[in-house]
């Protein structure tokens, strides 16, 4: 009980913060964005004609009104109809979401895990070859742009001048029932993983073992050495609980931005039909419709994502209050 | 588990954290490394600043996509522009970008940091924090992309952007600290002697949080040059000149074709750089962290 | 920590394990595109490939090939282009024959064939498609004069159509009858216009002239260009942001193709061995896969793959490692043992263009002060390097001409006068200094183009070619916009006072392109260059409501002249492009003015 009144408090506090987000991203993507007045007209249009579209794209209305549109849109879910593509928002969100969760969930944990292995790995051994070799592999993979990865890794992993082992774009998980197969699954979504882990690796790497040795240097670490406990058993049992703080903190954070914007890149270079994709294309077209709900919706996730975080340091630390 | 051993014989006991630092950084090899190196960088853009060399990285000419030559030792790109000169001009843009955004993001982070930091819990505090959830729950792209959208004309499009992001890392960080900081005894004797509340938090308190703000220039200082490298490919980035983006986004279809000049060139010059960077970055943080020098 | 190591071995392991799995055993049967034919199994499928995506399918907004590629083959047309007749020639498509036009031109009679009906959708009463009338023709054409519908091809029909314009001005009622587009019976339509329009046919062969259903636009609403109902050879299965899966209609009607009648000729079509389809009724195939690949490496890689796209255009920096001499064009072995190819003049041209009105390179109304603007212009023109553009951008491919009418129309002259595209920097300079231009008086260029990355190569090498007849350097600035759409705004308002455009041709008649320097089409019309030369004007009227003849050539070459003599505009190039697809691919392809009506003849080898 205590955790859901905790919860719901959070919720309600989380408004502010949704409201300051929907207003900034109003004011810079709608009001100041760009006139697609041009984009919907054919090639010699009327005065006439381009009065009714500014109208329809409601230029001429005052910004109270459209700023109010757009949070009942939020609370309605109904974003109205997107340009680029002749649907609904909420269509077009509801097929590209899950498409982009199944995209991005093994590169996630996968790199989320690798990342804490190395670093315990890297921790363990501090200061030796080892915790060195692992640093500078990390740094170098995070100097290296992504784009150049993606370009490198479809070229070697799937393309015919490379190994051909794996598709060079497309997502034909599904099979006639709309169910998922998961052995095409795993052919479509490895070079996509393999390139999101190679880039998020040394970030993550780095973080954790960050956050690792400054458990380790901790006080109570050292008199537990100095009275004799075994290394392995007090990096598990001490150092890494405690860690675990700041790295829930980061993996939930990362979450929201994941889910919602998916990633413009990998999408669009591997054709899959993800919410990164409808993102790019949207920022691309200057298609406010998407780039609101998305926005919108990002905005209510982090909310959420912050409710639960502070949940979850009660469970991983019992001296913080459920204030 | 290992621990570093350091001889802290050499050091005397009133040695303040910054000599203290000095000279872990002097024995550690890979810091120096890529203090050196970005050093090299730094002059090779006050070089382009002043006008010695790299002036001339517009210059088009007949020789299109050329090998390296003596006259154009890296070779030329798709409309025969020498690729060495454009890639030493892109020093001083990398330069400049970063230099803009670090110093005005961690200026930004240090002011609302500190004040968020110093009247934590009150509405000072809940305020800045909610702009800084505001500001990092929108997509890094997305908002550059409105910002780049917003400021059509402006040619520092980008670094606002960059700046509006970036400040909310330093800020979290910066407050942090502060709230620690005002428990200690210095801050409670400025008080109770009478010192104004914002001459102690930018007279007394920032100071001491200078060795994070280092640090935390440098992280922006990458972050800029890796970020104008999407975004150049996005055609969000630089406007007027020549950057490392822009290369790597031009040549991304030359190496298709075979030629790889441009492609190697511009991202090796970027990831020395970076990396370079991060080594000194790291050292620095090794360096001026109070708990190992204790 | 031993745990986590050995786990995630394991699970990359497994990873590896099911890559390996999968792929080609050395020795098989199937070809490459049925072994990935999983999802259809059973059926013939054709993969093809466009180089963008269309956001809507509804045929009121086809404003772009890749629109117009997906309409073509959902909907039905009144005529079409003969499938491989070049230059092209239209044919009767929904229509039985060519119109029955009146002595004074004004009055067209078509009639259509009997027994066509809509696919089966559930916007249909049961079901079940009914019948194509002359009514769905007329209702058709009058969507894009309801501003609901947001058309944006109602241009091609503006003013011309007796009532249509009124008809809007009234509220769009469709109970009210049109003068001039009329339904006479179930399967006669009457078209009457205010002044003879010999491209009226052309217009009834594009996307934007599909023929529509009511029962669907009720029933679908905003979403009907997700969800197109129409008469074509396929229906479509699904749209997103990566493809759009046709599938066969199997109620399109029966007609047998002649490849005489659509112009086959032994020597050029052999190859692709369409003769195994003669007296065949298409469409072929079971499926058709529409996929939408911008980024050209990700395109090239998957076509080259084997058992994925199965036609590509070749892409520019591809085009070193295909092709092996260019006059003539050769390609090498390798390509030619594994695929097929044509390459064909794209059917429009890429320019520069100053804007008139602008008194910064235009005019103003003192003779002085045009006179001296109109040397810049021509020196200007002078100094742009074709043959480095061409060569730096379009692999030497491109066909450079002057003027605007461009290589794939009939009234191309390729023995016209090349002065304007030959390099002349001596006589650009020449110029300068007689108009008493010097590098302190010269104004500031501002280069107008959206701002993609190839947009700023252009910039700097055209900045390249000015530094060599005396522009200073910082005199010559870059003004991208953050997309195309803003751009076109800015276009439209008058903001530009240089910038650079490409232009596909709607038809293959040089009107098309004339009239973007007809005086009433100036901005926020196409006539960017707002350009009002009442001598041109009174010309091209003439023109216009003349049927093709050497008449009509001559009065295009004589607006042609005059564009170029008044130096409003550099240019012009034509790209050429390649076309390759997988020999087990029965078709001929074409992208720009047949587009995807090409596509209900492709068969697919077993």
């Amino acid at each position: 009980m205590d955790i859901l009144k905790f919860a719901l408090r959070k919720l309600i506090g989380g408004i502010p913060l949704i409201l300051g987000v929907t207003l900034i991203a109003f004011i810079l993507m709608v009001y100041f964005g760009p006139d697609l007045t041009y984009e919907k007209l054919g090639k010699n249009p009327t005065a006439q004609e381009i009065a009714d579209i500014r109208h329809e794209l409601g230029y001429d209305q005052p910004f109270a009104k459209r700023y109010g549109d757009y949070l009942k849109q939020l609370i309605t879910l109904d974003f109205g109809n997107a340009e680029i593509r002749d649907a609904k928002v909420s269509t077009i969100l509801k097929e590209t979401m899950p498409v982009s969760l199944h995209l991005i969930i093994p590169g996630f944990i996968l790199g989320n895990i690798i990342a804490i292995a190395l670093a315990l790995f890297a921790a363990y051994h501090r200061g030796s070859w080892i915790d060195k070799f692992i640093m500078t592999s990390s740094v170098v993979g995070m100097s290296i742009s992504f784009l150049i990865v993606i370009i490198v890794f479809q070229l070697v992993f799937s393309s015919s001048f490379g190994l051909n082992l794996f598709p060079v774009r497309g997502w034909e998980v599904y099979n006639a029932n709309g169910n998922i197969m998961w052995g095409e699954y795993f052919r479509y979504v490895a070079v996509p993983t393999m390139s999101t882990v190679f880039v998020a690796l040394g970030y993550n790497t780095r973080f954790y073992r960050a956050v690792l040795v400054e458990e380790m240097t901790k006080d109570h670490v050292r008199t537990a050495r100095a009275f004799g406990h075994k290394p392995a058993s007090l990096l598990f049992k001490s150092v890494l609980k405690n860690a675990m703080v700041p790295i829930t903190t980061r993996i939930m954070f990362s979450i929201p931005l994941v889910v919602v914007s998916g990633s413009l890149l990998i999408e669009s270079y591997f054709g899959i039909p993800g919410v990164g994709k409808v993102t790019f294309d949207a920022i691309i077209a200057g298609d406010q419709n998407i780039l609101k709900a998305i926005v919108g919706l990002t905005a209510v996730l982090f909310v959420i994502v912050l409710m639960f975080t502070d949940i979850l340091y009660r469970v991983f630390d019992p001296r913080v209050e459920l204030k | 588990m290992n621990t570093e051993v350091i001889d802290f014989s050499k050091m005397e006991k009133g040695d303040s954290l910054w000599d203290k630092a000095w000279y872990k950084f002097k024995r550690d090899n890979m810091g120096k490394t890529g203090a050196i190196i970005v050093l090299i960088y730094f002059i090779i853009a006050l070089g382009v600043w002043f006008g010695l060399w790299g002036t001339a990285w517009s210059d088009t000419s007949d020789l299109l996509q050329a090998d390296p030559s003596w006259k154009h030792l890296i070779g030329t790109n798709q409309i025969g522009q020498d690729v060495l000169t454009r890639v030493i001009y892109s020093t001083k843009v990398a330069f400049e970008v970063g230099l803009v955004v670090a110093v005005l993001s961690t200026i930004l982070g240090a002011i609302l940091g500190s004040m968020s930091g110093y009247f934590s819990g009150t509405w000072v505090d809940s305020l800045v924090l909610w702009f800084m959830g505001v500001l990092d729950s929108i997509p890094f792209y997305l908002f550059v992309a409105a910002v780049a959208f917003a400021l059509k004309d402006n040619p520092f499009a980008m670094h606002i952007a960059m700046v509006s992001t970036f400040w909310t890392g330093t800020a979290r960080v910066i407050r942090g600290e502060v709230i620690k900081l005002k428990e200690q005894e210095f801050v409670e004797a400025a008080r109770s002697i009478g010192v104004r509340e914002n001459k102690i938090i930018f007279k007394h308190i920032m100071p001491n949080t200078s060795h994070i703000l280092l640090v935390q220039g440098t992280i922006a200082f990458v972050a800029a040059i890796k970020s104008e490298v999407i975004l150049s490919f996005l055609g969000m980035g630089v406007k007027d000149g020549v950057s490392w983006g822009l290369m790597i986004s031009e040549s991304t279809q030359d190496i298709q074709a075979g030629h790889f000049n441009n492609f190697i060139a511009s991202s090796l010059f970027l990831f020395v750089l970076v990396i370079a960077f991060n080594m000194f970055s790291d050292s620095m943080q090794d360096a001026l962290d109070p708990k190992k020098v204790s | 920590m031993k745990i986590i190591i050995k786990l995630s071995l394991t699970l990359l392991f497994c990873f590896t394990l099911v890559a390996c799995n999968n792929s080609e055993p050395i020795e098989s049967n199937a070809t490459p595109a049925q072994k990935e034919n999983k999802k259809y199994p059973g059926k013939k499928v054709y993969r093809h490939s466009l180089d963008g995506a269309p956001t809507t399918l509804d045929p009121v907004r086809s404003a772009t090939i890749y629109t117009s590629f997906v309409v073509k083959n959902v909907f039905d047309t009144l005529y079409t282009y003969k499938y491989l007749k070049r230059p092209y020639e239209m044919k009767p498509n929904l229509a039985i024959a060519m119109p029955d036009v009146s002595e004074d031109g004004l009055v067209y009679t078509i009639k259509i064939k009997k027994g066509v009906e809509f696919q089966d959708d559930e916007a249909f009463a049961n079901g079940k498609g009914r019948e194509v009338h002359a009514s769905d023709f007329v209702y058709s054409l009058q969507r894009h004069f309801d501003k609901k519908f947001k058309s944006q091809g109602a241009w091609l029909f503006s003013g011309r159509i007796v009532g249509l314009d009124e008809w809007k001005k009234q509220g769009s009622d469709y109970s009210k009858t049109i003068e001039g587009l009329q339904a006479l019976d179930d399967y006669t339509i009457q078209i009457k216009l205010t002044a003879p329009y010999p491209q009226l046919v052309y217009t009834l062969a594009m996307g934007y002239s599909g023929i529509i259903p009511r029962e669907a636009v009720e029933f679908y609403g905003s979403e009907f260009g997700s969800n197109p109902v129409g008469s074509g050879p396929f229906i479509l299965k699904s749209f997103n942001q990566e493809k759009v899966v046709l599938f066969k209609n199997p109620k399109f009607r029966k007609e047998p193709l002649n490849l005489a009648f659509e112009g086959y000729e032994e020597s050029l079509h052999e190859f692709t061995e369409i003769k195994s389809l003669e007296g065949k009724s298409p469409p072929f195939i079971d499926v058709m896969e529409v996929n939408f690949i911008k980024e050209t490496s990700s395109r090239w890689n998957s076509f080259t793959k084997g058992n994925e796209i199965q036609y590509t255009t070749v892409p520019k920096e591809k085009s070193s490692s295909v092709i092996m001499t260019k006059k003539p064009l050769t390609l090498y072995p390798q390509i030619v043992d594994n695929y097929h190819h044509t390459f064909l003049v794209e059917s429009g041209f890429v320019y520069s263009g100053f804007d008139m009105l602008n008194p910064t390179f235009g005019n103003n109304g003192d003779p002085v002060h045009d006179a001296k603007n109109k040397a810049l212009r021509c020196a200007i023109r002078k100094s742009f390097n074709w043959d480095q553009r061409n060569r730096a951008f379009y692999f030497n491919l491109g066909t450079v001409f002057p003027g605007v009418i461009t290589p794939s129309v009939m009234e191309f002259n390729p023995n016209a006068d090349q002065e304007s595209i030959i390099l002349d920097i001596e006589g650009s300079k020449e110029l300068l200094e007689k108009a008493g231009w010097t590098t302190q008086n010269l104004p500031v260029l501002e280069y107008h183009t959206s701002g993609r990355v190839s947009s700023r190569m252009f910039f700097e090498q055209f900045r390249g070619f000015l530094k060599k007849i005396g522009y200073p350097v910082n005199k010559v600035k870059y003004k991208p916009y953050p997309s195309f759409g803003s751009f076109n705004q800015a276009l439209k308002s008058g903001k530009t006072p240089f910038f650079t455009l490409a232009w596909s041709l709607d038809y293959p008649d040089a009107e098309n392109t004339l009239q973007l320097f007809y005086g009433p089409n100036k901005s926020p019309g196409s006539n960017s260059f707002n350009y009002v030369n009442p001598k041109f004007d009174t010309l091209f009227r003439q023109a216009k409501v003349l049927q093709p003849s050497p008449e009509r050539t001559k009065i295009y070459q004589k607006l042609n002249k005059m564009v170029i003599d008044d130096c409003v505009i550099i240019s012009g190039l034509s790209r050429n492009r390649i076309y390759l697809w997988h020999k087990d691919v029965i078709m001929f392809p074409d992208r720009d003015v047949l587009g995807g009506a090409f596509a209900r003849y492709v068969d697919v080898k077993n």
